[in-house]
């Protein structure tokens, strides 16, 4: 059997505070993060995503929408911040409130883990 | 008298290669006793007990390092689960490790989230839908209510929250603990 047509298991989240969901699909071998989000059904049943914008994501890392999938992979669509991290810095750093570890450029660290 | 023998070695022969079948085709991986405490476990991998998840709690019970009553998020019903699975006395949670509680999920502020994937790199369990500047979203139904994700947050946002008894959350107790008048 050609190696194309071995299924490979998937799963789509999208999450807002009141819904979370993980859609599961089944996809040839290859497929990219768009196929995955168009078979999944999340647009339709969250018609708020921006399809034009979409901030993607596999396992919490950033990737972009033509990024091959791998074997149970989880496809994340993120939703923007609300609040803007500089202020809120300014306004515990003001309140005399310790930022914790970490507090300041984390995302390079996340990147190198 | 030359019957007799060669029938015996022939028999033995036979039985033998059986065994030797058997030894191959039926091998057993792992150790089967550390997945059946491992099943008891609530899978919180909360690392409450000591150990950094609920299998290197389990191997450590079965190698007798370790008392059964170190998970506080299983409770009593874990206890006597394993005091059943393993033939000894059932004990009281200890103390040291925490209490006994209800479920538990954790819930982000969002108005306070900067999108610095501590949390998410906390997680034991990928409950944290997220990514770098990004809003992170607690995935119900994922979060098994461990806390490791509330210390690591910069800005405090992360909450613990009961989660409440509804109609769609409702289990069936499992029915070997029913059994024995634990629920």
């Amino acid at each position: 059997m050609a190696e194309a047509q071995i299924p490979m298991l998937v799963e789509v989240a999208y999450a807002t505070p009141v819904e979370q969901k993980i859609f599961k699909v089944n996809l040839p071998q290859g497929s990219t993060v768009q196929e995955a989000i168009n078979l999944s059904g999340v647009l339709e049943q969250f018609p708020e995503i921006d399809t034009d914008n979409l901030a993607l994501g596999i396992f919490s890392k950033a990737c972009k929408a033509d990024t091959v999938l791998r074997e149970r992979d989880r496809v994340e669509i993120y939703r923007p911040l609300i609040a803007d991290p500089k202020a809120i810095r300014k306004q515990r750093a003001a309140e005399g409130k310790r930022m914790g570890k970490g507090g300041g450029e984390v995302t390079e660290d996340a990147d190198e883990a | 008298m030359i019957t007799a023998i060669t029938t015996l070695t022939l028999l033995a022969l036979c039985f033998g290669a059986i065994l030797g079948y058997a030894a191959v085709k039926f091998r057993v991986e792992g150790d089967p006793i550390v997945a059946r405490v491992d099943a008891l476990l609530p899978q919180t991998q909360c690392g409450q007990c000591g150990y950094p998840g609920c299998r290197p709690y389990a191997e450590a019970i079965c190698n007798g390092e370790v008392d059964i009553n170190r998970c506080p998020p299983g409770g009593e019903a874990t206890i006597i689960a394993l005091a059943d699975l393993l033939g000894v006395e059932p004990k009281s949670l200890d103390p040291e490790m925490g209490e006994e509680r209800g479920p538990v999920v954790a819930v982000i502020d969002e108005q306070t989230c900067i999108g610095c994937t501590l949390c998410i790199q906390a997680c034991p369990v990928d409950a944290i839908l997220g990514s770098a500047k990004q809003m992170h979203t607690v995935i119900n139904t994922e979060c098994t209510g461990c806390e490791l994700c509330v210390e690591p947050c910069p800005v405090d946002c992360i909450a613990i929250v009961a989660v409440p008894c509804e109609p769609q959350r409702w289990r069936w107790p499992l029915p070997h603990l029913l059994a024995e008048g634990v629920v």
